[in-house]
């Protein structure tokens, strides 16, 4: 394989793209090969972190890795320049300028001159061979000529891009985003799920975050519908009048069961009438995998999967009803379809409770509850979808059932639209399917679940009026002063929409605006309802405003004690904060380094913490790449594959564990389907948890989840390209420049490019000119997850050869496959990862691009990290209380 | 040929369709125009469901009752089917060897939702559709009209998922309910809207009052980079306050007055004849008098009983969709084409009175300024491949009509699935090749005047259109 790269002096590939690259010396890879069999992973790593320039060096000494890019003139002089002489100035130069291009006259410092975009076309023509033209022999430029030419302007076109995106002012204040917004919402009102998603979707940023005030945009559609999301959910929140009468189905086993004889009996009737001889009525072992209905005492069964039920009047529901002496059992993966006719109202929520058991306790199995809505309105023209927002597991035993609940919100679900029609056709019912979902093996003494009671009841509500209405509109004394009910309310809804407190003057527009809607309503709390939309349509709600502080105080560009609560909560929760946090905030006490840390803690201890660890997995692995991956078809795997990561964040994050794990660790936090795909044994259930892994199962890290290496797939095989350039985009923060336009394609049709491995055909590629520059930097990280297939799963063969997993880094280091790559990225890369680490974190928790400016700041970060052992954790605790997220 | 196949002339038309227009009001319009707007540009869709006659070529129906025409781009010759067309062959353009690739094996039945969005609907499960064609085009044309667009079909609503009675999705690929009464869609167009909307819009206003009074206090308090980004949101609040005074404006504005004597607004599918030159007229009337510029009109649903399946009962054969399951019995294909003829001449009805009518406010006739498209999903029998399409009009648009235009290859002759009246053949491979009907899309938006390269995904438009 030749190295156009060897071509050029070392000392002139100093790349402005790889910023971040070359970090310390050069561990020396004779000394991994050697002890490679008998140095462990963790040895390696405690040998690589002992080198950290961050731990020997004074934090200030550490400064300055992000070295703003300079203009490789000197490269251009001895290299560059001759070659154009020699080859293009003929034709572009003083003679002839075709093409209105003098080659000699465009200034060599793209990153100062005006030229930049002249270059670019230069670099077009070169790369892909159309300059000099075939037919001038006279002009004609080596491979190797080329392919320096090429390196220099790719080099130079990275670098000045990256200084003009820099040279941008760049400010956190900025809208929230779609999810940030939706959260806010639902925390403000109380409701148990956030809006439907009806925003335009968000553009993703260079740094591939979708909370970038750069690119989070306002437009009239953006804000019409805030307006439109805003009122419908108060609209939900809040009710009037009388407790409307709910719609209740009870479901009874015993009568079901009678049912279900009688129908088979009759059924048996009319076939003996033909003189064939009945189905066996009842026979226990005729259909052992469907779900039956059992008489308790005498054991005595039949089939039931459908029901047809209808409102019973008067029923009662949430009580605790005698076991019943008829139970239902439902075996894995079956379910129990429920006809409930077109009576459920159009909108409220529809408690679903379920009293239900395991029928045997061992620990290897497990079942949970799964529900689906369906409707089938005539031939061909049918729905179905899974409603239940989780799988709840059933866990107690059948003598000590447990009751299951699912609140589905009817207005958000998909419909029967015929269900009003005063006609039969098309149909007008809707299915309730009530799912066992379960790992159960066949066979007599298998997990089945067993359910002896069902109640479904709509609109339901804990409470009359609900908590989410008197939230808002709450006990007063003053309830019957409009004018000073009417302050109260406000007073308190927009201190919560605008996370601080407001004076009198603040809300009058608001009175004022309440004085003229209310003659148009019949009641106080429906014209109150649309003043208090308007206020969830404030830029202060959709802002996260940082104010300029007034002259006096000591730090000018630091955020107020009020800010900062938004900022953090924003920043951990995706949301507005809580009470807790504003009374803080509104003490000046939150900057206290305490009281920082506390909250801290008790804001990664609550549930919403998770939307952190969901939405900045996502982004900064750009797992939504995922969702267009159409080559896995099992559904549960695919799951499993997505949620890999973010529980494995959960586990560092929760524990405080060392960032290097996201590297490599001796554990693996997976769930049974996912073990079963890396053949990690007796792990059940479908939940997360995290197991011990040996070497032997090749896993540990986040590197080689199922997730990554399928989206970095193309569907049918593994594609090193794609993952080489995810490693140095998400992984390493060194992304490589994009490709040049018009980028030769692989030849499939030519049949001795057809014959070659991908590693191969990718070696081809490599080897043009106008490809090596980027993909001898690329390939090789790619080349070392060869072993991986394009579902994640570890492979030793590919067709009919073995896998070859090693290459060499363009500086020459071998990695020998995963193994290798693992240990070189812990003995030499460590500083580089966590820089990156420390630099994407930031990012999100700003919400902006990072520039040079930044710089300083990061490297101060990424040393305290270091020298505190590394624990994401901690990072958290450092970011937050730095300058960097304290200032404007 | 008999004269009594072609009642397109302008006198039959205002005798038989019994829905003749008032004269004076179309002058009246025309004086109270809003005469600095550009001459409209309009789209209708037509969509009838369970496609048309396929034979095999062996089969000796098909010389008269097989739907696509024969011959070349200009020499084309129709059969039976579409001779009604004949008068206006040289206006319409008809097409074949286009599909939506999503849909190429799914069960016709679950066509209707699909046709004007490509989108993968699929066949079961959860269901998602995207933005419809029309509403692609309503978005941009809804601005200098009274309503954005008019959308109705025979059986009106929404329909079920994979059962459509709507042609027309919005951007979040949610069905539009479609309108079915002509009473209802004539109110609508031409009488006073209620006191509700002036009150909404009331509210609007003040509320953005706050609003912008709100951001600019806000706005104070921010560094001079932030005030730039925080003057985003306050142009958008000032975009959303002028649609409200344009709406205001609407709510003002007189609607036009039409002549309702001979309107049969009461009319029911029953009445097929009298049901369908209603439903034309009022497209015509909302039209004319620029109240919209973009309709859709889907003739009944894909399968199973409803109100479309007594449309036809207009030529005396009963159970449109048990029409396509019949056609291997005696004289099955002839009625199926005589069903499809029939849709065919109201449609070329609509199409000559735009042809009639000059321009109200522009060059040419209204046809000039109009794409009428009509078509179904599938071919043959719950195929939902080679979709049978005819345009009409918009020559000021760039289309220049007379054409048969075949796309795709392997399928010269129309005879791939010909003949078939069982499910092997929507689940079947496809064989031959056939282009996306996204591409025709494409070029639809932007003869129309939008900046689109891409529909449903696919991007480009169609060459020789």
């Amino acid at each position: 394989m030749t190295h156009i790269h060897s071509l050029l002096p070392q000392s002139l590939l100093s790349s402005a793209g790889a910023v971040l690259l070359l970090l310390g010396s050069v561990w020396t890879l004779q000394a991994a090969s050697v002890q490679e069999s008998v140095v462990s992973l963790d040895v390696v790593r405690e040998q690589g972190r002992a080198k950290s320039r961050f731990l020997k060096d004074a934090p200030e000494a550490a400064k300055g890795t992000d070295v703003i890019p300079k203009a490789n003139v000197a490269a251009f002089q001895k290299l560059v320049e001759p070659m154009l002489k020699k080859s293009c100035i003929a034709c572009h130069g003083p003679e002839k300028a075709k093409g209105r291009l003098r080659i000699d006259q465009l200034n060599p410092d793209m990153l100062h001159g005006p030229d930049a975009e002249r270059w670019r076309e230069v670099f077009n023509a070169l790369s892909k061979s159309e300059m000099p033209p075939e037919d001038e022999p006279d002009y004609a430029l080596a491979a190797a000529d080329r392919g320096s030419m090429v390196d220099w302007l790719s080099a130079e076109l990275n670098a000045a891009s990256i200084v003009r995106r820099s040279s941008q002012e760049h400010s956190s204040f900025r809208r929230l985003t779609n999810y940030e917004y939706n959260y806010a919402l639902q925390d403000i009102l109380g409701l148990p799920v956030p809006p439907v998603d009806k925003l335009p979707p968000e553009t993703t940023s260079a740094d591939g975050f979708n909370n970038s005030s750069e690119l989070l945009q306002m437009s009239a559609m953006q804000f019409e519908t805030y307006r439109e999301l805003g009122l419908k959910s108060l609209k939900r929140a809040t009710v009037s009048g009388e407790r409307p009468p709910a719609v209740t189905y009870l479901i009874s086993m015993q009568e079901e069961m009678a049912k279900a004889v009688t129908k088979e009996a009759k059924a048996a009737l009319a076939k003996t009438k033909d003189g064939k001889t009945p189905d066996r009525i009842r026979n226990p072992q005729r259909s052992k995998n469907q779900p039956q209905l059992v008489q308790r005492a005498t054991g005595e069964r039949i089939d039931f999967a459908e029901g047809a039920e209808l409102p019973r009047d008067g029923a009662v529901v949430g009580k605790t009803p005698p076991l019943s002496p008829v139970v239902l059992e439902l075996p894995r993966s079956r379910e129990l379809k429920l006809d409930l006719d077109r009576f459920l109202p159009d909108e409220g929520t529809m408690r679903v409770r379920i009293r239900a058991g395991r029928s045997i306790m061992n620990p290897v199995e497990y079942a949970s509850l799964r529900l689906i809505f369906s409707a089938h309105t005539s031939n061909n023209a049918n729905f179905s979808q899974i409603v239940s927002a989780h799988d709840i597991p059933v866990t107690a035993p059948v003598d000590k059932p447990q009751f299951i609940e699912f609140d589905i919100p009817l207005g958000d679900i998909q419909r029967n639209p015929f269900r009003h029609l005063n006609t039969t056709f098309p149909r007008r019912n809707e299915f309730l399917h009530i799912q066992s979902v379960s790992n159960a093996g066949g066979g007599e003494q298998s997990l089945h679940v067993v359910i002896d009671h069902i109640e479904i009841s709509a609109p339901f509500y804990e409470q009359w009026p609900p908590q989410t209405h008197t939230a808002i509109f709450f006990a007063s004394k003053n309830k019957g002063d409009e004018q000073a009910y009417g302050r109260e309310v406000l007073n308190r809804f927009l201190k919560r929409v605008w996370r601080r407190p407001v004076n009198k003057e603040e809300v009058d527009p608001f009175m004022a605006l309440f004085a003229k809607y209310r003659p148009g309503f019949a009641t106080f709390e429906e014209a109150m309802v649309e003043v208090l939309a308007t206020a969830l349509s404030t830029p202060e709600f959709l802002y996260l405003s940082q104010r300029v502080a007034n002259a006096k105080t000591k730090s000018p560009s630091q955020i107020s004690t009020l800010e900062l609560a938004s900022r953090l909560s924003v920043f951990l929760w995706s949301s507005i904060p809580d009470d807790e946090l504003v009374q803080l905030a509104d003490q000046g006490k939150l900057r206290e380094p305490k009281v920082l840390a506390a909250q801290v803690k008790r804001m990664l201890a609550d549930p919403r913490a998770q939307r952190f660890s969901y939405n900045f997995v996502e982004q900064w692995l750009g797992l939504e790449r995922m969702s267009s991956a159409t080559h896995v078809t099992d559904s549960t795997l695919k799951t499993a594959m997505q949620e890999e990561p973010r529980a494995f964040f959960e586990e560092v994050l929760g524990q405080n564990r060392s960032i290097m794990d996201f590297i490599h660790s001796d554990y693996a936090v997976v769930n049974e389907r996912l073990a079963n795909h890396y053949r990690i044994p007796q792990v059940f259930g479908p939940q997360f948890r995290k197991v011990s892994v040996t070497p032997q199962t090749n896993r540990g890290g986040l590197l080689t989840s199922a997730v990554i290496m399928t989206m970095n797939s193309d569907g049918k095989d593994s594609h090193p390209l794609k993952r080489g350039v995810w490693m140095m985009k998400r992984i390493l923060d060194d992304p490589p420049p994009p490709p040049p336009p018009n980028v030769p394609q692989v030849d499939l049709t030519n049949p001795e490019i057809l014959k070659m491995t991908m590693k191969e055909r990718i070696a081809d590629h490599r080897n043009k000119p106008a490809c090596n520059s980027c993909h001898s930097k690329i390939d090789p990280w790619g080349i070392a997850f060869e072993n991986y297939d394009a579902l994640g799963a570890y492979r030793t063969r590919i067709k009919d050869k073995p896998v070859d997993a090693t290459s060499e880094l363009f500086n020459h280091q071998t990695l020998a496959g995963i193994d290798g790559l693992k240990r070189y990225l812990l003995a030499d890369r460590q500083d580089q990862f966590a820089r990156a680490m420390v630099h994407k974190l930031t990012t999100y928790a700003l919400g902006r691009p990072l520039t040079f400016a930044d710089s300083s700041d990061l490297d101060r970060l990424t040393a305290q990290l270091r020298r505190g052992g590394d624990g994401l954790g901690d990072l958290i605790q450092l970011i937050v209380s730095s300058d960097l997220f304290n200032s404007r | 040929m008999n004269p009594k196949s072609h009642p397109l002339n302008r006198r039959t038309f205002l005798r038989g369709s019994g829905v003749a227009l008032a004269l004076p009001w179309l002058e009246t319009f025309a004086a109270s125009s809003r005469a600095k707007d550009a001459t409209p540009k309009r789209f209708l869709s037509v969509y009838h469901p369970d496609g048309v006659g396929l034979p095999l070529k062996s089969d000796p129906a098909w010389k008269d009752w097989s739907w696509f025409p024969r011959g070349g781009e200009k020499d084309f010759e129709l059969t039976k089917v579409l001779d009604v067309l004949q008068p206006l062959r040289s206006d319409i353009t008809i097409y074949s060897g286009l599909s939506h690739p999503a849909a190429r094996n799914v069960h016709g039945h679950s066509n209707a939702d699909q046709y004007l969005t490509g989108a993968p609907v699929g066949g079961s499960g959860p269901y998602k559709n995207s933005i419809s064609l029309d509403q692609v085009y309503a978005e941009h044309a809804g601005n200098f009209t009274r309503h954005s667009s008019l959308v109705m079909s025979t059986n009106g609503g929404v329909g079920g998922p994979r059962g459509a009675q709507t042609q027309s999705f919005n951007r979040e690929g949610r069905p539009i309910p479609a309108m079915n009464k002509p009473k209802q869609i004539f109110d609508l167009l031409f009488v006073t809207s209620g006191k509700d909307a002036a009150a909404k819009l009331a509210r609007s206003k003040s509320a953005l009052d706050l609003l912008i009074a709100n951001t600019r206090s806000l706005g104070r308090q921010l560094s001079k980079h932030d005030q730039q980004t925080l003057s985003q949101y306050l142009d958008a609040v000032r975009d959303t306050e002028l649609k409200l005074e344009k709406a205001q404006k609407w709510l003002t504005t007189p609607v036009p007055q039409v002549d309702t004597r001979n309107l049969h607004l009461d009319a029911e599918p029953k009445e097929a004849r009298l049901y369908f030159q209603t439903m034309y007229e009022l497209i015509y009337l909302a039209f004319l008098s620029d109240s919209t510029r973009v309709a859709t009109f889907q003739l009944g649903r894909e399968n199973g009983e409803g109100p479309h399946d007594l449309l036809s009962l207009a030529v005396g054969l009963g159970g449109a969709h048990g029409l396509t399951h019949a056609v291997k019995n005696p004289g099955g294909w002839q009625n199926l084409g005589t069903y499809n003829r029939y849709q065919a001449e109201e449609f070329g009805r609509f199409v000559q009175k735009l042809k009639d009518t000059p321009e109200p406010n522009g060059s040419g006739s209204m046809l000039d300024n109009t794409l009428a498209m009509h078509g179904s999903a599938s071919s043959s029998f719950h195929l939902s491949r080679n979709y049978p399409i005819i345009t009409a009009g918009g020559k000021n648009l760039g289309f220049s009509n007379g054409r048969y235009l075949k796309f795709g290859t392997g399928n010269e002759d129309n005879q791939a699935g010909a003949g078939i009246v069982s499910d092997a053949g929507w689940t079947g491979k496809m064989e031959v090749e056939e282009l996306p009907l996204a591409r025709l899309f494409v070029t639809i938006l932007q003869r129309l005047g939008l900046e689109r390269d891409a529909f449903a995904g696919e991007t480009g438009t169609l060459a020789r259109v």
